[in-house]
């Protein structure tokens, strides 16, 4: 186990190379002159071409990544183009908020996706299940800012229960983490219903209950254990979804992430924090799989076989 | 089992038409409400308003600031916070002219030096009293910034005379040198500090106030300096934040439940609302940023002059501004604002039938196929009216949108037709007229490509000119000069537009927005 876990984390470094290799050509290519935009109005082309040879962005794309991932090695993210603020310490600023902020939206919808999506499946096509997925269609089918608006608007604007935006204690990661958590959700529940239907009508099922083992006592003890599995790939997918993709929620909600970040730097064609930032999502992105990996291991003890 | 499936979905719609209206219908008649569940600095009853007492003043800023090095940055927004942290050697009053701030006297021994003697005991933040060598080394300094180097190109030297006096020599006589001394980038800063290496995590000036935190992405907190120089200028409220929210619709929001006292950029489509709210007043005041459709002297058909003459008739510019700012700004009848000095407005009118003779004129009686070029939502929308004004002259136009960077390149490619524009200029109108119209700004900021001898002529004559009629004369014919060429379009000037609590004292508007923000108070 603990040899498979060594491996996976070295596979983070091929993942991390490339996605670096690509990111640093498609933005190298995009157009836009850097210098141009750092300096801002009232401009002379002087000023921008000595910018640019300072700032060593004459020199061929290649040489550039080659520096860039010389610095990289020894844990030198670099500097920002748009404001000289050292990478690493502006994403350990803003990368806790983004954390906080996930973490929470998951086990909200864990809490409520789960449960549903058991009850929907035992008791199906019921009033119960009806309702559950048509709740369910509209979470996902609702897009966050909108969603977003209306929460503020109703909790803040109206009822003043929470501050409409901001990252000031904790009654202000209420409204962006419902927000959040309202797609995920949905597409946690649907999962959990269709694998639990599954799994009810296999054998093992029916030769429990013909055992005589209480309705409750087979989906919590023999069926959900199997039926997590598809759960828990989603919900994995779902963490890594929701760390890099809270950009609307997080600008909705004026919440100062890791994602507001980098779409700001991909606007001001800032690479170094561009790259930043995709590299804190890729490692995070490889790290909750991993995790899900190990979580498989723990309730399928015959993946655990496969792990050894 | 399908026919409860049918009614539940029947249910949700309504359920959701519900929803999506009512805060809609509610606004209008819940106001007292509203008052009634906010927090208790924005409470009040319909017929009794509490006073605010409150010492800490939110400004909504709609970006984070770039940088607290005033040599960091060349943005509006970080602008708003480097004026409180720094005073300059001039500043900017309301009205865009040049006054002095840090300078007590001043003098022009020649036409090229100037003699300037700051006030005795500016103290900055650290206690340690401002001197001439301070100035020299932030004069200095700024003309080492890739971002602020432009702003003082013409500086030659700085030499110390005495303790409090420099004297500045430019490489030729400089008529805008005062307005360029007010730009953030020649804050005076501590030399002391600056050499500590401290890399402006605290920054230190002498402003009205002093810097507390900057949590990036959130929040820039500020506190009032009690040792302010000038006693009449102190800052009102004790504590200053910023926050920044990117969305629009949050910041009106955030305004409306108080828990911001002042949106410095507030969305034009949001502005009847806050006109509506008793608790909330709307400030409007005429920016120096102008919105105009270029086009390409160097390429048939704009290389003909009859045609561009044709486009500024045809051109309806009330609608443009309607429909792209929702009527939040004044129509454009020149190529810079009327702030600005030598402004003088052109002679078109909207007049079709007029633009129809000058097209047969020109040879294009028969019709004429061009492209519009645009970036951005409220470009676009121009870009529509335009194209709508033209077909009745029997233009038809064809509108290609870009991604802004690659916008900023494809109109300097030589390729672009008419494209849809704006500029913000400088309170000197030199800052203006010379990147946009002469012949060496091609390839940088003049995208229309636009040479005429006359206004190279012009444009020098204005800049060293110091006689101040003199100047507005030359400026005056240049105006004249390039409205008749006509390589622009001018379509609108936008308005800036500030919401605040009714309350809030203070508030006042320079052409570039929330200003002097030290007088914010309850």
């Amino acid at each position: 186990m603990r040899r498979y876990i060594f491996k996976r984390l070295l596979m983070l470094i091929p993942v991390v190379i490339g996605v670096t290799f690509l990111v640093y050509f498609i933005i190298s290519l995009s157009p836009g002159d850097v210098a141009a935009m750092i300096i801002g109005d009232g401009a002379t082309e002087e000023s921008v071409k000595e910018l640019r040879t300072e700032m060593g962005l004459d020199d061929p794309i290649i040489v550039q990544y080659g520096r860039y991932m010389r610095g990289l090695v020894i844990g030198d993210m670099g500097k920002s183009y748009a404001t000289g603020k050292s990478v690493a310490s502006e994403i350990a600023a803003r990368f806790p908020n983004t954390f906080k902020l996930t973490v929470l939206s998951i086990a909200i919808s864990i809490i409520i996706s789960i449960p549903i999506g058991v009850i929907s499946a035992t008791k199906q096509y019921s009033i119960f299940d009806n309702f559950g997925m048509v709740l369910a269609l509209m979470g996902i089918s609702m897009p966050s800012f909108w969603l977003g608006l209306i929460l503020i608007i109703i909790f803040s604007l109206r009822l003043g229960w929470f501050p409409s935006g901001g990252a000031e204690g904790i009654k202000s990661i209420i409204l962006p983490a419902i927000t959040l958590g309202v797609a995920s959700t949905a597409s946690i529940t649907r999962t959990t219903r269709s694998s639990m239907l599954e799994v009810v009508r296999q054998d093992y099922i029916r030769t429990a209950k013909a055992k005589g083992v209480s309705n409750r006592k087979v989906i919590t003890k023999h069926a959900l254990k199997n039926a997590l599995i598809p759960a828990i790939t989603v919900i994995g997918l779902e963490f890594g979804v929701l760390l890099g993709g809270a950009i609307l929620t997080e600008t909705v909600f004026s919440w100062p992430g890791i994602g507001r970040l980098m779409v700001d730097s991909i606007q001001r064609k800032d690479l170094p924090m561009v790259l930043g930032c995709l590299i804190t999502f890729s490692v995070c992105f490889s790290i909750a799989n991993l995790i899900i990996d190990i979580l498989y291991a723990y309730i399928d003890p015959r993946i655990k076989a496969n792990y050894q | 089992m399908k026919k409860i499936l049918c009614v539940l979905m029947v249910l949700v719609l309504i359920l959701g038409i519900f929803v999506g209206c009512s805060p809609k219908e509610e606004s209008a008649g819940s106001q007292d409400n509203v008052s009634e569940n906010s927090e208790p600095e924005g409470a009040n009853t319909s017929e009794e308003k509490q006073t605010i007492k409150k010492d800490e003043i939110v400004v909504a800023l709609d970006t984070d600031i770039v940088s607290l090095d005033p040599q960091g940055h060349n943005d509006t927004t970080s602008e708003t916070v480097s004026f409180l942290l720094f005073n300059r050697l001039f500043r900017l009053n309301t009205d865009f002219e040049a006054v002095p701030d840090l300078v007590e006297e001043w003098s022009q021994p020649s036409n090229t030096e100037w003699l300037f003697k700051i006030k005795e005991g500016v103290k900055f933040h650290d206690g340690t009293e401002m001197t001439s060598e301070d100035v020299k080394f932030s004069i200095e300094r700024s003309k080492e910034s890739p971002n602020v180097k432009h702003v003082l190109a013409e500086v030659e030297k700085v030499e110390i005379v005495d303790k409090y006096t420099v004297k500045v020599t430019t490489k030729v006589p400089f008529a805008p040198f005062l307005f360029t001394l007010a730009h953030a980038g020649v804050s005076i800063m501590p030399k002391a500090y600056v050499e500590s290496g401290d890399d402006w995590t605290n920054p230190i000036g002498s402003g009205q106030y002093k810097f507390v935190e900057w949590v990036s992405g959130d929040k820039v907190v500020l506190e009032r300096f009690d040792d302010y120089f000038d006693k009449e200028e102190m800052g009102k409220a004790k504590k200053m934040v910023f926050k920044i929210i990117p969305e629009g619709t949050s910041r009106t929001i955030a305004l409306e439940t108080g828990e911001v006292d002042v949106i410095a950029t507030l969305e034009t489509i949001d502005s009847d609302k806050v006109k509506e709210n008793p608790d909330l007043t709307l400030y409007e005041k005429p920016s120096t940023t102008i919105a105009y459709a270029g086009m390409n002297v160097d390429n048939p058909p704009f290389d003909n002059p009859l045609v561009r003459k044709a486009m500024n008739y045809a051109i309806d510019k009330d609608a443009t501004l309607i429909v792209s700012l929702n009527g939040a700004g004044s129509i454009a009848e020149s190529v810079t604002s009327p702030a600005l000095l030598g402004y003088k407005a052109g002679p078109y009118t909207y007049d079709p039938e007029k633009a129809k003779e000058l097209l047969k004129e020109a040879g294009y009686g028969d019709g004429l196929n061009i492209e519009i070029w645009a970036s951005g939502d409220e470009r676009k929308r121009s870009a529509e009216v335009i194209q709508a004004n033209l077909s009745e002259i029997g233009v038809t136009a064809e509108i290609k949108m870009y991604e802004w960077g690659a916008y900023l390149e494809a109109t300097n490619s030589g390729k672009q037709p008419m494209f849809v524009l704006g500029w913000t200029s400088n309170p000197d109108p030199d800052a203006t007229l010379t990147p946009q119209f002469s012949k060496g700004s091609i390839g940088g900021q003049n995208r229309t490509r636009y040479v005429n001898e006359k206004v190279e002529k012009l444009l020098e004559d204005g800049r060293v000119e110091l006689d101040l009629e003199k100047r507005k004369a030359i400026y005056n014919e240049l105006h004249e000069t390039v409205m008749e060429d006509a390589p622009w379009v001018p379509l609108y000037i936008k308005n800036k537009v500030v919401g605040a609590n009714s309350q809030l004292k203070g508030v006042e508007l320079s052409p570039q927005g929330l200003w002097d923000l030290h007088k914010l108070h309850y």
